[in-house]
């Protein structure tokens, strides 16, 4: 589950966090959004960070988290979780293009319809390449 | 479909942790299947009939809905 790879791109999150925040706060980037970005970064390298080393350290945590990914119906649970998730996004914008329309706001309408076509895209690709894998 | 792995379980005296450790599953794994609500697949049902030395069709029970 935690490997080397997975460390390295948590330290790489933390420079990452820390340039940002640095940047913010020399006045090089000028928006406060950059250092709470640099922030969340740093919080989650360094919480991945521990992770790792504690998976690395502790037996029974090792256990635990290795037991957690490869159950097969927590795969099977995360499976549906992102089917529904497609389908109530689909829905919700599909929904909120009718109501953008009748709204008259183009622009909203126009990036909805836009993000439905992607997203039916990417399920028809992911459906093709699904079907010659299985 | 229905399953005895909670009759076959209890008459060996396996508690639900040490079987979904031994089955390499979660406890919550072995409680859903108990209960009847998730179908194993088909390595599980395998990994387990053969862990209660007994054929898959005496471990789960098929019914046709």
């Amino acid at each position: 589950m935690y490997n080397n790879k997975k460390l390295i791109l948590s330290i790489f999150w933390i420079v990452l966090g820390a340039v940002l925040l640095g940047l913010s706060v020399a006045e090089v980037l000028d928006s406060s959004i950059y250092a709470g970005m640099g922030g969340a970064l740093i919080a989650i390298g360094v919480l991945q960070v521990a992770r790792n080393l504690r998976y690395r350290k502790d037996t029974e945590y090792r256990e635990k988290i290795d037991t957690e990914v490869s159950d097969e119906r927590n795969r099977y649970l995360r499976m549906m979780s992102w089917s529904w998730t497609g389908y109530v996004v689909v829905l919700a914008e599909a929904v909120g293009v009718v109501a953008a329309m009748i709204l008259g706001k183009h622009t909203v309408q126009l990036v909805l319809s836009y993000s439905v076509c992607l997203i039916l895209a990417a399920y028809w690709i992911s459906y093709m390449i699904l079907k010659n894998k299985y | 479909m229905k399953n005895r792995i909670e009759e076959i379980r209890n008459r060996k005296g396996i508690r639900q942790e040490e079987f979904a450790r031994l089955m390499g599953v979660s406890r919550q794994t072995i409680s859903s299947l108990e209960n009847g609500r998730y179908n194993p697949s088909i390595m599980l049902a395998y990994k387990i009939a053969k862990y209660f030395e007994m054929t898959i069709e005496e471990v789960f029970i098929f019914e046709e809905d």
